[in-house]
């Protein structure tokens, strides 16, 4: 930008600051390049720094009320887009570590869930080898499934049920 | 080589920007609200006050928001409206003047001196600055609804008396001024 653009973009964002309604799209025109320049400066990613640059010029027209007729337009509205570059790079930077830890917890789930499989699968291998009345009462109690027993009887049948899949499992996986 | 939509992002931009103003136009005339307070509490028509300090205070927040010229109207049509404003809530606590056995209330003749001051300044201020209409129109509305809060006290009368004062105090200035040239 040559001196002339220069104090042509200060006098035009000094109009805008007043609430000249008329300079808003020669400012923004003006000022989309720099601005688009210093984010893909500051940040590599060339997608990120369109995005980054949108949110900065927003944030420069937003704060237009403050400027100072005494400063560079140029370097004061470049300012104000590094700060908001650098606040993106922060942001992105925070986004990225929440996801690691996200994959790294349903990683944790994963495997909370295939010890359960696994148990599962044990814990019914064991039902197979009661006799069908025992996997009756263990079915009618973990399962609730309706059974011609009821009162102290299915509690009778559960108890021993129970004690026979309990030994099953100990001989058979070593675990209690 | 772009494939930003810039029209989007500039109606984007656009649309926060005239936010801004609001929300700065809104913070920057609070302080506004002290007034309207104090008005609504010392007048004995508060709900009028309320009203009209309701109406100053949106005319105050557009002003603002608009910006150029009838930003510049703020303070000074603020300012001179609290003349008429004090004027009017002083007189209207000290009640009525009585000559014989006819009294009258102290309220309009208030309004209407309060009114002419405001107006004399207003004009003074305006025509220093060299101000266009939009000052004006800006400043006599500002001034007219801020003093209206307290001469309010006696209905659309004390509002009559701070607008005949006021167009007086104008013309006034006016008057002054094109003598003060052509001397």
């Amino acid at each position: 930008m040559d001196p002339n653009q220069k104090a042509q973009l200060d006098s035009l964002v000094a109009r805008l600051a007043e609430g000249d309604r008329a300079a808003f799209t020669p400012v923004f025109q003006a000022l989309w390049q720099p601005v688009r320049r210093l984010c893909r400066s500051m940040l590599a990613n060339d997608a990120d720094a369109a995005d980054a640059a949108q949110q900065a010029l927003e944030k420069v027209l937003t704060r237009s009320g403050d400027y100072d007729r005494k400063r560079p337009a140029l370097s004061w509205a470049l300012a104000i887009a590094a700060w908001e570059c650098r606040t993106f790079a922060r942001k992105r930077a925070r986004r990225r570590e929440i996801a690691e830890e996200q994959v790294a917890e349903t990683g944790a789930g994963s495997e909370q869930e295939l010890i359960e499989r696994e148990l599962m699968r044990a814990a019914v291998d064991a039902l197979g080898t009661l006799t069908p009345q025992d996997r009756e009462a263990l079915v009618a109690t973990f399962w609730e499934e309706a059974t011609n027993v009821a009162g102290a009887t299915l509690r009778k049948r559960r108890e021993r049920a129970l004690k026979r899949l309990r030994d099953t499992f100990k001989r058979i996986y070593g675990l209690d | 080589m772009d494939s930003i939509d810039l029209a989007r992002v500039e109606r984007r931009a656009r649309r926060k920007y005239e936010w801004a103003r609001v929300r700065r136009a809104v913070f920057g005339f609070a302080p506004a609200l002290f007034v309207v307070a104090s008005a609504a509490f010392m007048n004995h028509r508060s709900s009028t006050a309320l009203v009209l300090g309701a109406a100053m205070f949106v005319v105050g927040v557009g002003l603002l928001w608009y910006g150029r010229e009838l930003r510049r109207a703020v303070l000074p049509g603020l300012a001179m409206g609290l003349l008429p404003l004090a004027l009017a809530l002083c007189a209207n606590h000290m009640g009525h003047a009585c000559m014989g056995d006819r009294c009258m209330t102290l309220c309009v003749p208030a309004c209407a001196v309060g009114g002419l001051g405001a107006g004399i300044g207003i004009s003074l201020i305006g025509l220093r600055w060299k101000q266009g209409w939009p000052f004006w129109i800006g400043a006599t509305t500002l001034t007219l609804l801020t003093g209206a809060m307290g001469c309010s006290c006696v209905g659309y009368g004390g509002v009559a008396g701070l607008a005949f004062g006021y167009a007086v105090g104008l013309l006034c200035g006016f008057v002054r001024r094109r003598s003060s040239r052509s001397l």
